[in-house]
């Protein structure tokens, strides 16, 4: 079915907590980075400003310092914890520690050069280091100091991480929360899904409790409201159709008893017909042919009735379906006119109604198409094919869907032997064994009908009961 | 001929027509209106076969075959006018030989009578057959148990007769049907399963484990010697 492919039963649910998820995690994370880069940047401005002070009065001490005691001053800061590089022009430069004695950048060179403080931060040996130079006065030397910056540096990662964590957290929190809600939003929807299903079923007493005075609560009143008219609708339906029954087996019933006599009536005057005068000969030729016209009528119409109150037993036998062909066929005299082809095909079905239906669909070939029948039996699977075909005319296409509706005939001018019941009948019958009659027409090769049955017993659940008591 | 018969019917049209139709065929008929009238007459006169009407007033068709059985084996046939299980079983089951649906031709009931008929002429074979505990004669149509005699139908007698003739071989309904009722084809079923019953009933020790005449699933019944 179309509208199944549609139809994502918790697609919706999905949707709802994606976007729960998306609106945390995107605020959050926002949030979570704003405040970060603002207090990475404060932390490592207010580095650079301490720093400066303290740069600035060393850069004092060291005033008109000679390249000969640059090695004794720079020593000084190693106690500090603080390392400290003297870069004199032309010379080499001296280092506090000779394992931290980096190439100084040219552009913090640069800014020095002008008579600025300047900094950088960059790595040392893996190390990260803030470095600030300024130039020594009455000195061509320049002063770097280099302030590790491991634990500044450990602090903001440990910043990040927890922030990070932090925003996961929220992540997976606002996950669960918006799974719940939209658990708890959507549940009224599973519900009254869930109700019309078992209405479509059938179910039509299915009703949603009455919720809290919200949409929902709105909702569930007026489906409970539709239910009701739509139960009403059908019972009253279905109360018109079981009357129509009723009447139509009634009306069949009734007519029996004038027609039992109508019928042994006929049958006397037919024996007799060698006696009767001529003149009224042929009125009482007509009248015993009308008389068998009605009886088929009566006969049919007491089926179909059955048929609709589904009160037919079936009796379950191994039957041979090329035999009964055989033998309903010369019952009924049809031998020049009918071929029947195919193996000897075995299943088990109810005799009767297997000849009612080859019956009817046989005698409605012959009776329509005016030519020969051919009959084929076969086995495809575990169904058994019988397919009846006529070189006939064939039905015009308008007329193909309502060849097995009641009383339908094709041409409304035409009066044929047929009561307007057999297909009906057969159709009915091949269902109540389990199976079905399909037909294709075409107006050169004429039309076939092809009744499919299942081979084998019903679930043992089908057998009426009746058929066993015997036994 | 010259069968006496007498038809239960309370119709009038299909009384009179049947008599008409009947007596051409050669039988000598007395009629009933109702079950009451019908009961009364059996009683009082020997008939050959009983016509019952399922649908009868003051007493309905069954209930007028199951007291007819009481004191009486003449063949009996119902006219069903439905043809519903129910009806057919019922009938078989009050103790009814045949039944014959309505609406019928008159050839079909005279068909059906001539069958009947034909299973209370003696048959050709008459020596005595010997079943376990039953002593069958043919030819005096007397079954006989452990020394006592049995009462049975003459479809009863017949379906009997015809199971013992070859004990150990399996019959078919379809067989049996052709056999003692003279159905042709696609006779009903119920007819032999419900005469099995019947006469069960009769000869078995205990008819609901059959020990003479045994059911062989979906193929028919045998009926073993020892």
């Amino acid at each position: 079915m179309a509208r199944r492919s549609w139809v994502r039963p918790g697609g919706l649910r999905r949707r709802l907590v994606v976007a729960f998820v998306l609106v945390a995690a995107i605020s959050g994370g926002a949030l979570a980075i704003a405040s970060f880069l603002l207090v990475r940047q404060a932390r490592l401005q207010g580095s650079v400003n301490a720093r400066a002070v303290e740069a600035r009065q060393d850069l004092r001490l060291a005033v008109a310092i000679t390249h000969r005691e640059a090695t004794e001053f720079v020593r000084a800061y190693e106690r500090t914890g603080t390392h400290a590089v003297l870069a004199f022009p032309g010379r080499t430069s001296v280092p506090s520690n000779p394992q931290v004695n980096p190439a100084i950048p040219d552009t913090l060179r640069s800014i020095v050069r002008q008579g600025k403080l300047g900094y950088e931060r960059f790595e040392v040996s893996g190390k990260p280091y803030l470095v600030l130079g300024g130039e020594v006065r009455s000195s061509a030397a320049q002063l770097y100091l280099l302030f590790d910056e491991s634990s500044l540096q450990g602090n903001l990662i440990q910043l990040r991480n927890t922030l990070a964590i932090a925003w996961l957290a929220v992540a997976l929190l606002a996950a669960l929360i918006g799974n719940a809600l939209a658990r708890r939003t959507l549940e009224p929807v599973a519900r009254a899904s869930e109700a019309a299903r078992l209405m479509a079923q059938g179910r039509l007493e299915t009703r949603l409790p009455a919720g809290p005075p919200d949409e929902f609560g709105a909702w569930a009143a007026a489906f409970n409201q539709m239910a009701d008219a739509l139960q009403v609708k059908i019972a009253e339906l279905v109360a018109a159709q079981d009357r129509e029954r009723r009447f139509t087996a009634n009306v069949a019933h009734e007519l029996r008893t004038p027609l039992a006599a109508l019928v042994a009536e006929a049958s006397v005057l037919s024996e007799q017909e060698s006696q009767i005068p001529a003149p009224a000969r042929r009125p009482v030729e007509l009248l015993i042919a009308d008389v068998r016209r009605l009886r088929t009528l009566v006969d049919e119409l007491m089926e179909i009735s059955r048929l609709d109150a589904r009160s037919e037993p079936v009796h379950w036998h191994e039957v041979n379906v090329a035999s009964i062909a055989a033998a309903l066929i010369s019952a009924r005299g049809w031998q020049d006119r009918v071929a029947v082809s195919g193996g000897a095909l075995t299943l088990s079905t109810d005799a009767r109604r297997l000849e009612r239906i080859l019956a009817n669909l046989i005698g409605n070939a012959i009776e329509h198409s005016g030519r020969d029948v051919a009959v084929r039996t076969g086995a495809e699977g575990d169904t058994c094919r019988v397919e009846v075909a006529d070189g006939g005319p064939g039905i015009p296409a308008e007329h193909l869907p309502h060849v097995f509706e009641r009383f339908y005939k094709a041409d409304s001018a035409r009066t044929s032997a047929g009561s307007g019941l057999g297909l009906a009948i057969a159709l009915e019958n091949a269902r109540l064994l389990g199976g079905t009659i399909t037909m294709t027409s075409d107006v050169r090769r004429g039309s076939v009908f092809r009744l499919s049955l299942p081979l084998g017993p019903p679930p043992s659940g089908d057998h009426p009961p009746a058929s066993q008591a015997a036994l | 001929m010259d069968e006496r018969l007498l038809l239960v019917e309370d119709d009038a049209s299909i009384r009179e027509i049947v008599s008409i139709g009947l007596s051409a065929a050669g039988f000598r008929l007395i009629t009933a209106e109702d079950g009451r009238d019908g009961l009364a007459k059996a009683r009082a006169g020997s008939f050959d076969v009983v016509i019952l009407d399922v649908m009868l007033p003051s007493m309905d068709g069954f209930e007028v075959c199951r007291e007819i059985r009481k004191f009486s084996r003449v063949p009996v046939v119902m006219l069903t006018a439905r043809a519903d299980l129910v009806d057919v079983v019922v009938g078989l089951e009050s103790g009814a030989d045949d039944y014959v649906k309505k609406p019928f031709e008159l050839p079909e009931l005279v068909a059906r009578l001539r069958a009947v008929l034909r299973r209370t002429f003696a048959p050709a074979q008459a020596a005595l057959i010997l079943a376990s505990a039953l002593e069958i004669d043919p030819a005096g149509f007397t079954v006989r148990k452990n020394g006592e005699e049995v009462t049975l139908t003459a479809t009863e007698f017949r379906l009997l007769l015809e199971l013992a003739r070859r004990p150990g071989q399996v019959f078919t309904r379809e067989l049996l049907l052709q056999r003692v009722w003279d159905y042709e084809y696609l006779g009903d079923s119920h007819l032999v399963d419900v005469a099995i019953g019947r006469l069960r009933a009769k000869v078995e020790d205990d008819p609901s484990h059959p020990a003479l005449i045994k059911t062989i699933r979906g193929v028919g019944y045998r009926l073993d010697r020892t």
